[in-house]
């Protein structure tokens, strides 16, 4: 456990490194929340949605967490692919390297989800504090799966940072809170977290449904970014 | 054009065409996301205030139109600046080593970087005008490729100056806070405020509304802004990209 804990840690002060990244990571969740939100409302009814202004201050969190994670996870395995393999190939072995970087981008990922919490909770007050909170956990959940997927598949940091923000256009873009439903709206990946955070923004339980549903395809994003690290440690030969 | 220079345009160009995913990228992305915002935008009326002062009613359909190729154009660009610059880093340092001159080995990146920007701004004004018709293309054109040559000279810099993550954090933060609100009509009383002229993308962005409602309105102005912009960005990061790969350690 200490070694591991050693691991993860070494790999959340590699991000420290630069504190350029961690000013980011903590200024752009209060950028999306404050300024952006505050256009939220008039943009999604533009677009056929139906955001009240407090459910558009909530889903905007939940997208800067989604978007910074998303990236993050990306840029982490794809740089670090060579390392994690002589880490692996020296003794830690694929799964604790996976392992390791899992931890590290969840930790990453909950101090963006917490900015963006405090900063919706400061600007708007939150109506149901635990259900806003945990919906943001789980986009940044979700996009640290998809931002490991992408940085599996695809090498070149240009063409994976281009698909990581075609993804996420498509998710908000189809998402509940920019349609009025049908087509792509039921099959983005965020869309029960998003139903979630826009009824926590405007005061209302949500049905067991949707909790569900966003558990699992956070546990899948999760799943999906422990075998994508994985792949990435393991050494071609073995 | 010098032969090493047309070698270097060549060999840039052919590490391009290795990577044909970052080719269907610079046409997809923009398409998608100018084609899916503007085909999902009601048609609410909304009264904006064009350069020159003049009111217009229009439809936040068309608005989207109007706009969202700036929004798409400035961050395809300013990713292809941060990359091109890594790119840099990277590979012409030998060159330079092996005896090339800097200005040679950047002129083909820079030569690459403004033919991405191009394709981005071709295929944006080409999805735009499935759905919508400026007044004057002309200006609009004009417009589209200034946000282009802006917001790619500062993917540059960002690229030369910070990790590829804070990099790519930074354009996203900028082209949504510049393009995206601040200079954007689609919000507030339909009208920049005056504060919006700071951001680089100010100028453009008014000669793309301007171009796309107006028949006639005062561009001289914006053009020299946006023209400024443009020069003193591009000269900085050709200066950038000469010290980088110009350093021999």
């Amino acid at each position: 456990m200490t070694a591991f804990a050693e691991v993860a840690g070494s790999f959340v002060r590699e991000q420290a490194r630069t504190p350029l990244n961690l000013v980011l990571l903590v200024f752009i969740p209060i950028f999306f929340v404050v300024i952006f939100a505050s256009v939220l409302g008039e943009f999604a009814e533009a677009l056929g949605g139906d955001l009240a202004e407090q459910a558009a201050t909530s889903i905007s969190a939940g997208w800067a967490a989604a978007f910074l994670c998303g990236t993050l996870a990306f840029f982490q395995l794809n740089s670090a692919r060579d390392a994690d393999r002589r880490l692996a190939s020296a003794g830690l072995g694929p799964w604790r390297v996976a392992t390791g970087r899992i931890a590290a981008a969840l930790v990453l990922g909950a101090l963006v989800s917490a900015v963006a919490y405090l900063t919706l909770w400061l600007r708007s007050g939150v109506e149901h504090p635990p259900h806003a909170a945990l919906a943001i956990l789980i986009f940044a959940a979700i996009y640290i799966g998809l931002g490991a997927l992408i940085g599996v598949l695809v090498r070149g940091q240009l063409e994976g940072s281009l698909i990581v923000v075609l993804v996420f256009a498509l998710d908000v873009f189809s998402g509940p809170a920019m349609t009025s439903g049908g087509g792509l709206t039921s099959f983005t990946p965020t869309r029960d977290a998003a139903e979630l955070l826009i009824a926590a923004g405007g005061g209302r339980d949500s049905p067991a449904s949707d909790w569900i549903g966003a558990a699992a395809v956070a546990a899948g994003g999760i799943a999906i970014a422990m075998v994508a690290f994985w792949l990435s440690a393991r050494s071609r030969g073995s | 054009m010098s032969g090493r220079t047309a070698a270097a345009t060549a060999m840039a160009f052919r590490d391009q065409l290795r990577r044909p995913l970052v080719l269907i990228l610079l046409i997809a992305v923009p398409a998608y996301v100018i084609s899916r915002s503007i085909a999902t935008t009601e048609g609410i009326p909304r009264e904006i205030g064009l350069p020159g002062g003049e009111q217009v009613l229009t439809t936040m359909k068309d608005l989207h139109g109007a706009v969202m190729g700036g929004t798409a154009v400035a961050f395809v660009a300013a990713l292809v600046g941060v990359f091109v610059m890594q790119s840099a880093l990277r590979g012409d340092r030998r060159l330079v080593v092996a005896g090339f001159e800097p200005g040679e080995a950047i002129t083909a990146r820079l030569i690459v970087l403004a033919a991405s920007t191009a394709l981005v701004v071709a295929v944006s004004a080409l999805v735009t005008a499935l759905y919508f018709t400026p007044s004057g293309w002309g200006v609009f054109l004009v417009g589209l490729l200034l946000v282009g040559l802006i917001y790619g000279s500062l993917g540059t810099l960002a690229g030369a100056a910070m990790s590829n993550l804070a990099a790519t954090y930074l354009m996203l933060f900028l082209v949504m806070t510049d393009l995206g609100i601040v200079s954007n009509p689609m919000f507030g009383d339909g009208t920049p405020e005056g504060w919006a002229a700071l951001f680089p993308g100010y100028g453009p962005n008014r000669l793309m509304v301007g171009g796309a409602f107006a028949e006639s309105f005062p561009v001289a102005g914006l053009l020299a802004l946006s023209a400024a912009w443009a020069v003193g960005l591009t000269a900085a990061a050709v200066a950038v990209l000469r010290r980088v790969v110009g350093r021999r350690s």
